[in-house]
C-alpha cells in the first residue's frame, strides 16, 4: 500500500511538472489543434465528396454530411472496398454504420496516439537524469516507484489529453454538421479517445523505457520517433525475414509492437477490447521495465 | 551498531580506470555534525553519493542508521541529501514540491503543507513559493534544495557544498539553522570553506584520493586543546620567564607573524589554566594583540 501511495505521489508530481513545462503545453496545445483541423477538414473533404456524389448519381441534394456515407455503408463495393482495407471482418462487422465523423476521430486519435505519447513522455525521463533532479526523489522513493510513477502520471496527462481532444473535435462536429445527433455523439467520442488511451498506454511504456537509457533528452526523443519507425516497418521486416529464412513462426513476433493489437481496440464487444488493452498494456509494462532495468543498474 | 550513523567500509568506485573511490573508510557517529575536507576529485562528493544510494560501487559496504545500505523503502524520511549540481524540476514551485517530497516521504497532507512552509520560511523563501524554480535566483535555487533536505526532520542529512552561491547574509541564515541542530541530527558537510568547517563541524574527516586520510574530533584534529597562539607587539625578552610560568609547555616564536606558538600537555591544565599562567609574564615584557587556541582547519589540513 506504502508503494502504490508513493507511486501515485510521483505520478501526481510528474502530471503536475509536466503540464506545467511549455514543452508539454505547447503539444498538447498543438494535439488539439491538429485534433480540431482534421475534423474540419475531413468534414469539409466529406461534404464536397458527397456533394460531387450525389450530381453523379443524381439524388436529392442534401446539406447533412455524412448522410450519402450513411448510404455508402450499404453498398455492396464500398463494403468490400472497406473490408479489403482492414483486412478483419470482425473490425469492419463492429464499425459498419457508424458514421463518418465518429470514425474520422478515432482514425485521427489512433494514428497521433503514437506521436503524441513519444512527444510528451519522450525525453521526461532523461531529462531529470541529466539534470539530477531524480536524486532528490530518488532518497524517498524506489527506482521502481518512480519509473512507475512516472509512467502513470504520463498516463494521466495523455488521458486528458485525448479527452481534451474529442472534445474538441465534438465540438467542430456540432458546428459543422446540423443533422447529427450531437449528444449521442460526445460519448462515442469519449470511447473512442478511451480506445485510443488504451492504445497510448503500450507507446508510453516504450517512450518511457527509451528515455531511461539515456541522459540526453533529445537524444531520447530522437530514440522515440526512431521507435516509432521501427514499430511501424516491424511487420514488413518480419515478412521479409520470414520469407528469407523460410520462419513461418517469426510472424508471431508481430506481437511484439503495439500496432498489432491496434484493431481490437476497434471492436465493440468487451472481450477482444480486454484483451487488446491488457496486450497494449502488457506491452507498455514491458518496453518500461526494460528501460527500468537499465536505469537500476546505473547510477543516478 | 548503536551510536553510528553512517559505516562505509572499503569503498571502490570506479570510473574505467580511475578510482574516484579507492578503499574509502569512514564511521560517522550519531548526532554529530562531521566536516569532509580534501582537494577537488578527492572522493568527497562521491562517497555522499555512494551512502545516498546512487552509485553502484564497484566494492565495500555501507551501513546507514544500522539498516544497511541505502533503500528508499527503509530509509525514506530518515534519511536526506542535497547533492552537488543537481537541479530541483525547473517548472516546479518551491512550495509544492516541498509539499510532494514530504508526501513522498509518508507524511500526510496537513504535516506536509505545514513542514513544507516551516522550511521555506527557515530559508527565508516564504514569499517566493508559488513562483516557479526557473524564475529564482541561483542562491535562492540552493535555498529551496537545502529546504528539501530537512523537511521532516530525517536522522542524516548529506550536505554537498550548502553555502555555495549564497550571499553573506543568506549564508549566515543557513549556518545558524545548522548550529541549531547540532547533536539532534547526524549531518555530514562537504565544503571547500575551511572557516565554514570549522565554524558548524564537531568532527572533521580528510579525503585525499579516495581515501579517509584522517578522522577525529575537530579539537584533536585542530589541538585546541594542547596549543595557544599569542600574537605579540614584540618578541619577548625572556623566554625563560615564560617557562617557569608554565613549566611543561615549549614555546616557538615566529618572527614574521609575531606568533608565540606554546604547546602543552593536558596535565598542564586548559587553555584558561594556561593564560591564567602565562599572560601575567608576557604582559610583564611586551603588548599581547591577539590569543587564539589551536590550529586553524587550513592549518591542520595542509600540515596534514
Amino acid at each position: 500500500m506504502k508503494s502504490l501511495f508513493r507511486i501515485g505521489q510521483v505520478a501526481v508530481a510528474e502530471c503536475a511538472g509536466a503540464v506545467r513545462s511549455r514543452r508539454v503545453l505547447v503539444i498538447l496545445a498543438l494535439y488539439l489543434l491538429m485534433a480540431v483541423f482534421c475534423m474540419m477538414w475531413t468534414i469539409t473533404i466529406l461534404g464536397k465528396m458527397e456533394a460531387e456524389l450525389s450530381k453523379v448519381l443524381q439524388l436529392p441534394e442534401t446539406e447533412e454530411t455524412g448522410i450519402v456515407s450513411a448510404t455508402l455503408w450499404k453498398s455492396a463495393p464500398f463494403q468490400s472496398m472497406v473490408k479489403s482495407g482492414l483486412k478483419n471482418d470482425l473490425v469492419y462487422n463492429d464499425i459498419e454504420g457508424r458514421h463518418p465523423v465518429e470514425l474520422i476521430y478515432a482514425w485521427f486519435a489512433f494514428m497521433c496516439a503514437p506521436l503524441l505519447a513519444m512527444l510528451v513522455a519522450g525525453n521526461r525521463v532523461a531529462d531529470d537524469l541529466k539534470s539530477g533532479a531524480v536524486r532528490y526523489a530518488l532518497v524517498r522513493v524506489t527506482r521502481l516507484e518512480w519509473t512507475l510513477g512516472k509512467y502513470c502520471g504520463q498516463v494521466m496527462l495523455v488521458a486528458f489529453a485525448l479527452a481534451v481532444s474529442a472534445l474538441g473535435a465534438w465540438v467542430v462536429a456540432v458546428f459543422r454538421l446540423s443533422g447529427i445527433g450531437m449528444f449521442e455523439l460526445l460519448p462515442t467520442m469519449f470511447d473512442w479517445g478511451f480506445r485510443a488511451g488504451m492504445y497510448a498506454l503500450a507507446w508510453l511504456g516504450l517512450a518511457l523505457g527509451v528515455s531511461h537509457v539515456t541522459r540526453s533528452g533529445s537524444r531520447a526523443s530522437a530514440l522515440c520517433l526512431l521507435a516509432i519507425a521501427l514499430c511501424a516497418g516491424w511487420p514488413g521486416i518480419l515478412k521479409l525475414l520470414s520469407r528469407w529464412l523460410d520462419c513461418q513462426w517469426l510472424d508471431h513476433f508481430d506481437a511484439i509492437v503495439p500496432s498489432s493489437a491496434a484493431l481490437s481496440l476497434w471492436r465493440r464487444s468487451f472481450a477482444p477490447l480486454f484483451t487488446g488493452g491488457a496486450h497494449l498494456l502488457t506491452l507498455g509494462l514491458t518496453y518500461l521495465m526494460l528501460g527500468h532495468l537499465v536505469f537500476s543498474r546505473r547510477d543516478a | 551498531m548503536i551510536g553510528v550513523a553512517i559505516v562505509t567500509r572499503d569503498l571502490v568506485k570506479r570510473y574505467g580506470r580511475r578510482r574516484a573511490l579507492d578503499g574509502c573508510s569512514l564511521v560517522v557517529p550519531r548526532g554529530t555534525m562531521m566536516g569532509l575536507v580534501g582537494a577537488n576529485g578527492a572522493g568527497k562528493t562521491t562517497w555522499m553519493m555512494a551512502v545516498a544510494g546512487f552509485l553502484r560501487l564497484s566494492s565495500g559496504s555501507i551501513d546507514l542508521l544500522g539498516r544497511g545500505p541505502f533503500r528508499a523503502e527503509v530509509h525514506s524520511g530518515r534519511f536526506a541529501i542535497l547533492p552537488q549540481d543537481s537541479a530541483l524540476p525547473l517548472e516546479a514551485r518551491p512550495g509544492d514540491i516541498l509539499y510532494r517530497y514530504a508526501r513522498m516521504q509518508g507524511l500526510s497532507p496537513e504535516a506536509a503543507r505545514r513542514t513544507a512552509n516551516e522550511m521555506l520560511a527557515a530559508v527565508n523563501l516564504a514569499d517566493r513559493a508559488n513562483n516557479s524554480i526557473r524564475s529564482l535566483s541561483h542562491g535562492m535555487r540552493m535555498r529551496v534544495r537545502f529546504a528539501q533536505c530537512f523537511i521532516g526532520s530525517p536522522e542524516v542529512v548529506l550536505l554537498d557544498e550548502p553555502l555555495n552561491g549564497l550571499d553573506p547574509i543568506e549564508a549566515d541564515r543557513i549556518r545558524r539553522f545548522l548550529r541549531a541542530r547540532r547533536g539532534r541530527q547526524t549531518i555530514v558537510i562537504s565544503s571547500h570553506n575551511l572557516h565554514d568547517i570549522e565554524t558548524l563541524c564537531t568532527h572533521v574527516a580528510f579525503v585525499e584520493k579516495g581515501r579517509v586520510t584522517r578522522t577525529s574530533t575537530l579539537e584533536a584534529i585542530t589541538r585546541a586543546s594542547s596549543r595557544v597562539t599569542y600574537t605579540l607587539a614584540a618578541e619577548p625578552s625572556d623566554m625563560a620567564a615564560l617557562s617557569a610560568a608554565v613549566p611543561g609547555a615549549t614555546f616557538a616564536w615566529t618572527a614574521e607573524t609575531h606568533d608565540l606558538v606554546c604547546t602543552f600537555e593536558a596535565a598542564d591544565g586548559d587553555v584558561a589554566a594556561i593564560n591564567r599562567k602565562l599572560l601575567p609574564a608576557l604582559l610583564a615584557q611586551t603588548d599581547v594583540l591577539a590569543v587564539s587556541s589551536g590550529l586553524s582547519l587550513e592549518q591542520a589540513y595542509l600540515g596534514s
